[in-house]
């Protein structure tokens, strides 16, 4: 297991590197951005309410944007799940189906490595790579935190972040176990991404709507903090969203013992033709 | 101790209503190289995959080294030496870092030096990253892992597929000696020369099921061959065709073409009777069997 763990993190090093420094600039910049909007408090708050609830809810709803919490969420955790999501659908789809695919699983697996072991090997390292971003994530905060004068520890900013990494292992294992139950990582990549938005959306606008409410407790990302984890991490939320996780996780690890290893390129759920681009081109050359 | 390294019995593989395998009943004997033939799309590969339990059989049992796969498949696969018939390898690595990957997942059993040997004789440069390989130094690598650790048991897929002559000849060699040291080797092909040449046996897959199983001169022994015989001087009726497995196929003035099932002693009795010019017989090749074996 410690191989295949290790192989799988070496794969998974640039995208560590690269999405751990890319949000660790986001977060330093916006450390250093405090300040200069401190300044211009009474600009902000018109501005704010210029834009009003509508716009705010797809930013953590909140209007108290100077307060670190309310800072932090509407500068960086209330859609940082959206565009660290697609590093996490991508890996987590991707985490056997991709050998699959490409066809090197067969190989590997002709090795005395159990199944349990590969999968669970890959998926630690997949945990290990998503703590990583986020630790990368959470050392541009501390690098720039003296300069917002707040009083927030280094323990209390590593909140919001465990709560980030909960919901990005969610929607990984969610991508692992439809990539185990479906023929295709593109669809099933598609269909978590599609989930992912559809609970931002179903989240953000349940702030602003009622009507929205009832189905806002289905969507994981109502059990979300973001920056107001700041001061008030909801625990039971934080382990109920880390029980769907692993439950997923659990359930991708039973299919993957079950099913058959296919060799690439077989088995695939194919586009129709008349989806694709090559079809309509084709067809408007015939019609030239 | 089992005295076959391989055993199944009807072993059933269906991908919805497609049979891949139709009940293949197989014996492999420890120590043997046994040549499995068949065209693509027969089975060969489906049946390699069940043994290996990268797929599982919908029915049938198997035993591999005396080991049931489904229940012990780590320990079929500590003891096997596996090439895919599409080897795929990872792109971003070196041939030696994939070697020494591989060699770590069977816990870095294998000799390096016997390793580098190895990629010597294959003409495979180690330190060349896979992405820039071509495919027949991709086979080589697939070759080499499969042999590396000195397995008990090859299952070759397709072993020499886009290999030059001069190293598919290398890679029947390293064959012959793996068979030497006591291996078992279990390779597929359609490329019927190669198993003529080094396997001792061969089964015959048609449609997954298996057809014919027999050591490979027997098989060629027991085959249809071709016989001319040119007389000395015209023969209207010499009455051959009434010798028991002797079928004549045409007449071209002095000269008779025959095709002859099993014993030529009947028939050379019989021409002894004639003033005869010459005789020639054409010993079939595997080739033909097999394909005589597909035209039933």
């Amino acid at each position: 297991m410690f191989t295949i763990f290790k192989n799988t993190l070496q794969r998974n090093l640039w995208q560590l590197l690269g999405w751990g420094l890319t949000l660790s600039l986001v977060t330093l910049s916006l450390t250093l951005l405090y300040k200069p909007m401190v300044a211009q408090q009474s600009q902000l708050n018109s501005l704010m309410q210029a834009y009003g609830s509508n716009f705010m809810a797809f930013f953590g709803g909140t209007l108290d944007v100077l307060s670190p919490g309310g800072y932090l969420d509407f500068g960086y955790f209330s859609y940082i799940p959206i565009i660290a999501g697609i590093f996490s659908l991508l890996v987590g789809s991707g985490l056997i189906l991709v050998d699959e695919e490409r066809g090197t699983l067969d190989l590997v697996l002709a090795h005395p490595v159990s199944r349990t072991a590969l999968f669970w090997g890959r998926f630690l390292a997949f945990t290990c790579v998503t703590a990583g971003i986020l630790f990368i994530s959470w050392l541009g905060f501390l690098a720039g935190l003296s300069g917002t004068g707040w009083d927030v520890s280094a323990f209390a900013l590593l909140l919001p972040h465990l709560d980030l990494f909960v919901i990005l292992m969610l929607f990984g294992s969610l991508a692992l176990f439809l990539s185990m139950a479906l023929p295709s990582r593109t669809l099933a990549a598609s269909l978590t991404g599609g989930l992912l938005v559809a609970s931002y959306f179903v989240t953000s606008l349940a702030r602003v709507s009622d009507k929205l409410a009832s189905l806002n407790n289905f969507s994981p990302l109502n059990y979300y903090e973001g920056g107001r984890a700041l001061d008030n991490l909801n625990w039971e939320h934080l382990l109920a969203l880390l029980g769907f996780a692993l439950a997923f996780a659990l359930l991708a690890w039973l299919l993957f013992e079950r099913r058959d290893v296919r060799v690439s390129g077989t088995g695939g759920w194919k586009m129709p033709a008349w989806m694709t681009m090559n079809w309509w081109l084709s067809a408007a050359r015939k019609q030239k | 101790m089992s005295d076959f390294a391989i055993q199944t019995q009807s072993l059933t593989k269906n991908y919805g209503s497609v049979h891949a395998l139709r009940g293949v009943d197989l014996e492999v004997r420890r120590g043997e190289i046994f040549g499995f033939l068949g065209p693509n799309g027969s089975g060969k590969t489906t049946t390699i995959r069940c043994l290996l339990v990268l797929i599982r059989p919908n029915a049938g049992t198997s035993r591999v080294l005396g080991l049931d796969p489904q229940k012990q498949s780590r320990q079929v696969r500590a003891r096997s030496g596996y090439l895919p018939g599409e080897l795929r390898l990872e792109d971003g690595m070196t041939v030696e870092a994939t070697l020494r990957y591989l060699n770590a997942l069977r816990g870095g059993k294998s000799d390096w030096g016997y390793v580098r040997k190895l990629a010597e004789r294959l003409a495979l440069d180690l330190k060349i990253q896979c992405r820039n390989l071509s495919k027949g130094n991709k086979q080589k690598v697939g070759v080499l892992q499969a042999l590396m650790h000195k397995p008990e048991l090859l299952l070759l897929d397709e072993p020499t597929s886009g290999l030059d002559p001069l190293i598919q000849q290398e890679v029947l060699h390293l064959i012959q000696e793996a068979k030497r040291d006591g291996t078992t080797v279990f390779f597929s092909s359609h490329i019927i020369s190669e198993v003529e040449q080094v396997a001792e046996r061969v089964g015959i897959i048609r449609q997954g099921m298996v057809v014919e199983v027999a050591g490979t001169q027997e098989l060629m022994k027991r085959a249809l061959r071709r016989a001319r015989v040119r007389f000395q001087k015209p023969q209207p009726d010499p009455g051959l065709e009434h010798l028991a497995g002797v079928k004549v196929l045409g007449t071209d003035g002095m000269t008779v073409h025959l095709q002859i099932e099993g014993e030529m002693d009947a028939l050379i009795k019989e021409l002894a009777k004639f003033p005869v010019a010459d005789f020639e017989t054409e010993r079939p090749s595997l080739e033909e069997i097999f394909l005589a074996y597909y035209e039933k």
